[in-house]
């Protein structure tokens, strides 16, 4: 009787087995599955924010494209996991600090010098090996009815003074923030930013779970100013016109208005170089550059290219201080020292 | 009646498993333990695991995680095994529909549920008054409202195999109906208490969605944070993951199990009535949905009313076209019943030889199936990339493939098949087996009258487990999926990403849909049926 039920369960596994590699051949049932021969590209940034630029690229240049999107961390190391196999010719970050991490793997090809000239060099790997897409700055968000030009600090660091009490909103679990942190303290050393973040803390600066959050607790008058990304109230005002927040950008040069840059390489060991410069090429071209200060309301970062309208232009920013391929370094320890404040529990 | 009972006490004569089912589940424990492996070797060839040891930095994360697992796991069991017996022993108001419903809380990815209570609560939510959940009690409160389903589930499911029949009897010899419940029917539930206790502990230990949002420092969440910049700590801390999770499934090998008296099938009647109580308790059983479901619902809904961004492709709000969400929601249904289909059928011998055959290799291979859920799943991801594009052959033409995405899930998720796939096994008592073969009914005949009705509660309870972890997984899906494959995840992922919170909205509104009905119809209908009519 047991044999027989033994023989079943043989059967089962057999049939379970037959059915995960049957389906391997249905696997290109997929609506979307890409041609034979796709340029692939692993992307940080989400199909939102780049898909139709890959779209406008494959109808430009006849080269198809099949985009993995994912998290930026989490395809670096999948690169670097995957090494000499990597079905990956090009990678795409939100951040600096991911693309850096690839670089110093060895998993990124030397860029050409062509297209490393269309880039200012403060915002490309300092060797070459990933160059800035677009740009993100960190501004202080303000409700125009209850905030007068009279209060605006010439700097973040004297947000901890007593005027500010209770006024300025952070997002402390927010990655942003956490990337201006981890650049105040290459810039500035550990010290004088954990004064700033106990001094943030102790000033009762209200916490929020993202920027949007900020964004809207501002429109609202809920607080009066906000420590968030700029795009985040561009996008607010697209929504609605009348929404009573603007942008305040930190002047000459302060670390409060830092450019965090998007990034993009071409990985080691592609046997598509061409058609992965021509990508790189293209992202950097102005149809590209001017749909992400068009549409996502970023900084483009090749020369020539207007930023969005109203916004200051990039020189007046804070970019030079900061190696942005340390922004990764340390990061645990920024996520300790914000601990430490005691700014999570406000 | 005894019997019978006493006939399902099989382990008496357990001689380990025969070759053929030895093989089978050396492969199936060896394909589990690909995890572990996979952080073994990379820890020993880093050779850092003893620094980190040193450093001290494991100490902190490390009692985190366990206050946080163990006490997770002991809240959501209580609440679980609670609403299960209110729900199927006692006379709660609108039983029909909370059955189904306090499963719910489930298919929320953990991510998605503490960004809605995060937006619900505090200074400027819905809910000014109610403090964020934010570090250990954020965390402790919120991963129990969304894990006390993995209780729920496999205690419900033993309540319908257990006949009213003892509990009547001991009333009408005079006792009451709390204490009577609990004496008659705690022993008979002990197991599947343990197994749900288990799977939350170890999903507990995964989770990095809430932790991180919540802000509390488990191993995971270290895993996570130094998974670039310092590779060596990651591993060695997810070792001793592997190795802290591995230990527990070993500790409880017995849980999960339990003989189920045959012959279960009877009118539903409730056995608890609550009289002047009913409301208060109806009203009661309705609290952790309304934080684990409806509130959730009803921030989405806002999200979607309030609408969006009409920057790059986004959904932007009500009216937009849906049409996008189309492909994403059939990845999502078929990649979710391919893993719960598939998950069954592996875990069934490794359930059948360590509920009838027992032994070293039956208890080590059942271990290894359930500690793999404690990993997080990139931990799980980064093995299976290392291991398909390692191993020399055609293998590695399997990357990035649809089965070897739901081998993924099977991994994972494995643990949660097994505890359902046992209770199955036991459900079938062996005494019928002898009785059937003594009369001489062919084994054909005899599976689909006698065991495949008495295996499929247990089978579906496990197939539907793994479909619901499925249906709202994300590492893995990112990395092992197809391109161009999308679920309801990774649109919310995505959308959560980059602050489209009108699109997370209404896809995690589609989310919870799609997963109650496939719920309904896969795991609780059958049921429903033969306990109602």
């Amino acid at each position: 009787m047991r044999r027989r039920f033994q023989v079943l369960l043989g059967i089962t596994t057999v049939a379970a087995l037959t059915v995960l590699s049957g389906c391997s051949a249905d696997s290109g049932d997929g609506a979307d599955q890409p041609p034979e021969g796709a340029l692939t590209v692993y992307s940080g940034r989400t199909e939102n924010l780049i898909g139709p630029l890959m779209d406008d690229f494959t109808e430009q240049t006849g080269i198809p494209v099949a985009v993995r999107y994912g998290q930026s961390a989490d395809l670096a190391l999948q690169i670097d996991t995957e090494g000499d196999s990597t079905p990956a010719d090009v990678y795409i970050s939100q951040s600096p600090g991911a693309a850096g991490y690839l670089a110093d793997q060895g998993r990124l090809q030397q860029l050409s010098k062509k297209t490393l000239a269309k880039v200012q060099k403060r915002f490309e790997d300092p060797s070459g090996h990933w160059v800035g897409m677009s740009g993100r700055v960190r501004v202080m968000v303000y409700n125009t009815d209850t905030v007068t030009d009279k209060q605006f600090p010439k700097s973040v660091f004297d947000l901890t003074g007593e005027e500010y009490r209770g006024k300025v909103a952070l997002a402390p679990a927010n990655g942003s923030f956490q990337d201006f942190v981890t650049a105040m303290r290459i810039q500035f050393g550990k010290e004088k930013t954990q004064q700033w973040l106990d001094g943030m803390a102790a000033n009762e600066s209200p916490t929020y779970a993202n920027n949007t959050a900020i964004v809207e607790a501002a429109a609202r008058g809920e607080v009066p100013m906000g420590l968030v990304n700029h795009y985040y109230n561009e996008r607010a005002k697209v929504e609605n016109a009348s929404t009573p927040t603007e942008n305040y950008f930190f002047p000459d040069g302060d670390i409060g208005s830092l450019l965090i840059a998007t990034a993009v390489g071409v990985v080691n060991g592609t046997d598509q170089a061409s058609e992965a410069d021509k990508l790189v090429a293209f992202l950097l071209s102005e149809q590209a550059q001017e749909f992400f200060a068009n549409e996502t309301f970023e900084y483009p970062l090749a020369e020539g290219v207007a930023p969005p309208h109203g916004l200051p232009p990039l020189d007046s920013l804070d970019y030079t201080s900061v190696d942005l391929g340390k922004l990764g370094e340390g990061f645990g320890e920024t996520l300790q020292m914000i601990e430490a404040s005691g700014l999570n529990t406000n | 009646m005894t019997e019978v009972l006493a006939g399902t006490h099989a382990r008496s004569r357990r001689r380990g498993p025969g070759v053929l089912l030895g093989a089978g589940i050396t492969i199936i424990g060896l394909l589990f333990a690909a995890p572990f492996l996979y952080l073994l070797i990379s820890v020993v060839r880093s050779g850092s695991v003893l620094d980190v040891l040193g450093s001290g930095a494991i100490g902190r994360p490390l009692l985190n995680s366990l206050i946080l697992g163990v006490s997770v796991s002991a809240a959501a069991t209580v609440l679980g095994t609670l609403a299960a017996v209110l729900v199927q022993r006692a006379d709660v108001r609108g039983r029909r529909v909370l059955r189904i419903a306090l499963a719910l809380p489930l298919v929320l990815p953990s991510y998605v549920g503490a960004t809605a209570l995060l937006a619900a609560t505090g200074v400027g939510g819905m809910l000014p008054f109610i403090p964020r959940p934010v570090g250990f009690w954020g965390a402790f409160a919120v991963l129990t409202i969304f894990t006390y389903p993995y209780a729920y589930l496999p205690v419900l499911a033993r309540l319908t195999m257990i006949p009213t029949s003892t509990e009547e009897a001991a009333r009408v010899l005079g006792r009451s109906a709390w204490p009577t419940t609990w004496r008659v029917l705690l022993p008979q539930l002990r197991p599947a208490i343990a197994g749900g206790a288990l799977l939350v502990f170890l999903y507990t230990l995964s989770d990095f969605g809430a932790v991180s949002l919540l802000r509390y420092d488990t191993l995971t969440r270290v895993i996570y944070s130094s998974r670039l910049l310092d590779r060596d700590l990651s591993l060695a801390l997810g070792l001793i993951l592997a190795v802290l999770a591995l230990a527990i499934a070993l500790l409880m090998r017995r849980a999960g199990v339990g003989a189920a008296p045959p012959l279960a099938r009877t009118r539903w009647q409730p056995t608890i009535t609550l009289g002047r109580w009913r409301s208060a308790v109806s009203a009661i059983l309705l609290l952790p949905l309304l934080i684990g479901v409806v509130l959730p619902i009803v921030i989405f809904v806002y999200w979607v009313l309030r609408g969006g961004t009409t920057v790059g492709v986004g959904y932007s709000g009500w009216g937009d076209d849906l049409s996008f969400l189309v492909s994403p929601l059939l990845g999502s249904a078929s990649a979710a019943i391919t893993a719960g289909v598939v998950a069954v059928l592996v875990t069934l011998p490794v359930a059948y030889a360590v509920e009838r055959r027992g032994g070293v290799l039956s208890e080590l291979s059942g271990s290894v199936v359930t500690s793999v859920f404690a990993l997080p799943g990139l931990v799980v991801a980064l093995a299976i990339i290392t291991w398909t594009l390692g191993t020399p052959g055609p293998i590695g033409s399997l990357y990035q493939t649809f089965p070897l995405l739901i081998l993924a899930y099977v991994l994972h998720f494995g643990a949660q098949s097994l505890t359902g796939t046992r209770s199955a096994i036991t459900a079938v008592p062996v005494r019928l087996e002898e009785a059937a073969e003594s009369l001489g009914v062919p084994w054909r005949r005899r599976f689909l009258r006698v065991d495949l009705p008495l295996l499929l509660p247990g089978l579906l309870a496990a197939g539907g487990l793994v479909m619901l972890s499925t249906m709202k997984e994300l590492p893995a899906t990112l990395m092992l999926a197809p391109i161009g494959f999308e679920t309801l995840a990774t649109v919310i992922w995505g959308a959560a990403e980059d602050g489209f919170f009108a699109e997370v909205g209404i896809t995690s509104i589609l989310l919870i849909a799609l997963s109650g009905v496939l719920t309904w119809f896969l795991v609780l209908r059958k049921e429903f049926h033969d306990t109602q009519t």
